[in-house]
């Protein structure tokens, strides 16, 4: 099958931008870009990443350019294998860095927290892109709570700028202590554009040297007890350069004593601009090193404000700590926050306006600006708006597999499903997807609840995710002999993402061909007896394989495989392929059989007639398959 | 209490659905403000946000500009993609704000699932009225198509944007960054498409 694979015609800007080897050039750069351009200045020679939004663009600048900057990158399977990837060749003396989203680093995890004992030889960096207000993740988990856990140091950009800046020190520090740094960003720094001037870039030393040290770098027990206290001392050196960080400071003096402000990352910009909107003159400590903090510069910024309004997002992790350094520095200080009265919300991201409002209620200060006036308005307008959630796109195979799975199955299956697009499958009218935890939960969550109730159970999973963390579960069913079916949807791509390469597409991260590995095979080599191959657009024959399926004694895979229509139709435009859509003809009873069944965004009604936008249908004829009047027709495009 | 306070920012929010384009009109924004000497923050929304779901942007520009959203009711500028989406932002909108909408219907999903109509452009632009009366609605689809490509409905926007005598930005800034970001055999389209809506743009205000 041919794949449909190209990044050479992604719409976004060419990456060919962050190799420029001019030192005070000023660029516009997402903060994820800034975070590619700090790898080329850090001379790092390996990067490693699984995509996941809002951390993608940094694995993804860095395959566009990786053979140009003489790096190597690569798509690791997932987070765990990246962390391993990386902390073996950091071992070897070389820089390295892992780009990963927040719950990555639940998957990287088990590495990380013993790579911290072991240490690292050539500095490595670890970007976790947390996701406060939930814009693309299934929780939105605070990971500065992992450097207090791991004693790992940890950075905190608040901008592209120090994105980029942060990048090159995080790699400094982890060369001085031996061992990985944290680097935090948040959806708000990762996709917010700003203003970067460049450094100058340092060429990657690609090959090192394994020394073996077995009681350095082989964690036994009697090797890792003593490593405790070493990795405690390191904490402790780390905490001496935080005290004299310059990304440790106060940014603003202000003219009242009273009253102080402590931030760090995105919150801090929401901090200053709502102290200028209240006409609040307060002195402000920046954090960027947030862990460890600076106790000394903190307890001296203490002793000199009789009010302490600190503000962060999500949970109080600044705050728990300035208080219990208060204790010992300045016990009369007053600290407000989030901890005991919510001064500012513990869920979902902040504002300039949540922020205003927090330190409004603080000062008693009066809000400038009539937001509730503005609330009361909107409520009009919103009351009235359908909603727009994100869903499949018009094209999408998916829609064609979910389709077939409730015509087969209906209400008596039950559906866990997975990360990734096809999560969209939860809307009315697919309704496909029951209960969905974490990358590759669905076949052991399947599995469970299969003993539970007997029923007809599918679990739905893509195929990058199949590859990240679903074949565990698959050898689960086998071994213990669960009776599920496993639908992996493949599309050929990890397209929720932005259309990266995964070990079953036969690409890498350098845009090499490499082995392809087909889902169907790891099924049979995993021992599943039941294993099929279908087209989700040959409607008869995935049917037909669907109703067997249910017949097997044992698990099953049936693999769907279609390329995503993004790409297709991408890569039928460039190679000037006549497309095709879709047209109702005079034959449509107006019985809406599509719209009900579908739910495709590319079929509209106008005036009670359903109609085919051709602007936005893919020509994939899911909807001349299921027309029960054969009412609808693909034509070619001119 | 006022809905607006003056400040040295300049504020543009886009909005739009997921594949119209939003999120590079915004960086041809920022990159023209860059161009400039101009401090600027552009937020974007990735992901799963992204697939044909709402998208919003915003582009701030000034001296003191640290956070990428624009407060509520501050927008100088309201450039919406699609009726609907305009209207789901009209809370950044109040008295001085400019609105230039295209009147290209996207219908959602749920319109025809729960078998309800798509509101008259009239009713919309009733609507944007309670916050603003400047309105200027741009036949973004005719425009494009008549540039070369429906694709390029984008482009009239910034377009229409650029022709609003308040913009920070010059012309020639916004131009020069359009032909840098956008894929060199598309440039010519959207080029022209830029211009008609400079052109349709000036006509109306």
């Amino acid at each position: 099958m041919k794949l449909f694979y190209n990044r050479e015609n992604k719409v976004l800007p060419d990456s060919r931008v962050l190799l420029k080897d001019k030192p005070e050039e000023r660029v516009l750069l997402l903060g994820n870009e800034a975070i590619a351009r700090g790898i080329l200045e850090a001379g790092i020679a390996i990067v490693t990443t699984y995509p996941g939004t809002p951390a993608s663009e940094i694995g993804d600048s860095i395959s566009e350019i990786a053979k140009e900057a003489g790096l190597y990158m690569e798509y690791s399977t997932n987070e765990m294998v990246a962390t391993e990837v990386a902390g073996g060749a950091a071992n070897c003396g070389i820089r390295a860095l892992t780009a990963m989203k927040h719950v990555g680093l639940n998957v990287a995890a088990d590495m990380v927290m013993t790579l911290a004992y072991a240490g690292v030889r050539g500095g490595y960096v670890i970007v976790t892109a947390d996701d406060p207000e939930c814009y693309s993740s299934q929780n939105e988990q605070d990971n500065r709570f992992y450097a207090l856990l791991s004693n790992l140091p940890c950075l905190e950009p608040s901008s592209s700028q120090e994105a980029k800046d942060m990048t090159v020190s995080a790699i400094e520090i982890s060369e001085k202590l031996d061992i990985p740094v944290l680097l935090r960003t948040t959806t708000r720094v990762s996709h917010t554009r700003g203003p970067v001037e460049y450094g100058k870039l340092t060429k990657p030393r690609l090959k090192g040297e394994f020394i073996r040290d077995v009681k350095r770098l082989v964690m036994v027990p009697a090797y890792s007890r003593p490593k405790h206290p070493v990795l405690l001392k390191k904490a402790e050196m780390a905490k001496e350069i935080s005290e004299t960080s310059p990304y440790n400071k106060v940014v603003h003096e202000g003219k009242s004593s009273e009253l102080s402000m402590i931030s760090s990352s995105a919150a801090c910009n929401y901090m200053q601009e709502a102290a200028n909107l209240l006409g609040i003159d307060a002195d402000i400590l920046k954090l960027g090193m947030t862990h460890p903090l600076p106790e000394k510069k903190i307890g001296q910024f203490l002793k000199k404000h009789k009010k302490i309004v600190v503000v962060e997002e999500l949970e109080p992790y600044l705050e728990m700590q300035v208080k219990a350094i208060a204790k010992d520095y300045a016990p009369n200080v007053e600290v407000y926050g989030k901890m005991n009265v919510q001064y500012f919300p513990r869920e979902g991201e902040l504002s300039t306006r949540t922020v205003a409002a927090g330190l409004a209620k603080i000062t008693g200060k009066k809000l400038p600006i009539d937001f509730e006036g503005i609330d009361e308005k909107f409520s009009e307008i919103a009351k009235e708006l359908p909603a727009r959630p994100p869903i499949l796109c018009a094209g999408c195979p998916h829609r064609a597999s979910f389709y077939l799975m409730r015509k087969a199955y209906g209400e008596k299956a039950l559906y866990p499903t997975d990360i990734g697009c096809y999560a969209l499958g939860i809307a009315s009218p697919l309704n496909i997807g029951d209960i969905m935890i974490c990358m590759g939960a669905s076949l052991g969550m399947a599995q469970g609840i299969n003993r539970a109730t007997d029923r007809d159970t599918i679990a739905i999973v893509g195929d990058s995710t199949f590859f990240h963390a679903a074949i565990p579960g698959l050898v689960n069913a086998v071994y213990n002999n669960s009776k599920i079916i496993v639908a992996v949807l493949d599309n050929l791509t990890t397209a929720m993402t932005g259309h990266q390469p995964h070990p079953g597409t036969g690409t890498t991260g350098m845009q090499v061909p490499s082995e392809r590995i087909l889902v169907e095979k790891v099924a049979e080599g995993c021992g599943i007896k039941y294993v099929r191959v279908v087209d989700p657009f040959k409607t008869k024959e995935t049917e037909a394989v669907l109703r067997e399926a249910s017949q097997q004694s044992g698990p099953s895979v049936i693999v769907f495989r279609s390329p995503c229509t993004l790409i297709a139709l991408r890569e039928k435009r460039r190679k000037g392929v006549e497309l095709v859509a879709c047209r109702i003809t005079e034959k449509c009873t107006d019985c809406m059989a599509c719209i009900k069944m579908l739910g495709c965004p590319a079929i509209v009604v106008e005036e009670g007639k359903a109609r085919i936008d051709e602007a936005l249908c893919g020509g994939c004829g899911l909807c001349v398959a299921v027309c029960p009047y054969k009412a609808i027709e693909c034509v070619k495009l001119k | 209490m006022k809905e607006r306070i003056e400040t040295k920012e300049y504020n543009i929010v886009l909005a739009g659905v997921g594949g119209q384009g939003t999120l590079l009109a915004a960086e041809i924004l920022g990159t023209a403000a860059m161009k400039e000497g101009l401090n600027v923050r552009v937020s974007e929304i990735h992901g799963m946000a992204q697939r044909g779901g709402a998208v919003v942007s915003d582009v701030r520009i000034g001296k003191d500009v640290l956070a990428p959203t624009v407060l509520d009711g501050q927008a100088d500028v309201l450039l919406g993609f699609e009726p609907l989406e305009t209207l789901r932002n009209l809370r950044f909108a109040s008295e001085k704000t400019l609105v230039i909408m295209s009147d290209d219907k996207v219908p959602p999903t749920e319109l025809a699932a729960k078998n309800k109509k798509y509101p008259k452009i009239e009713e919309i632009i009733e609507k944007i009225h309670r916050f603003t009366d400047k309105v200027v609605v741009v036949e973004t689809r005719k425009l494009a198509k008549e540039a070369g490509s429906i694709l390029a409905q984008n482009s009239v926007l910034v377009g229409a944007l650029a022709a609003s005598g308040e913009m920070p930005l010059k012309v020639e800034s916004i131009t020069e960054a359009l032909q840098e970001l956008v894929p060199a055999k598309y440039v010519e389209v959207n080029l022209k498409a830029f211009n008609l809506g400079l052109e349709r743009a000036k006509r109306q205000t």
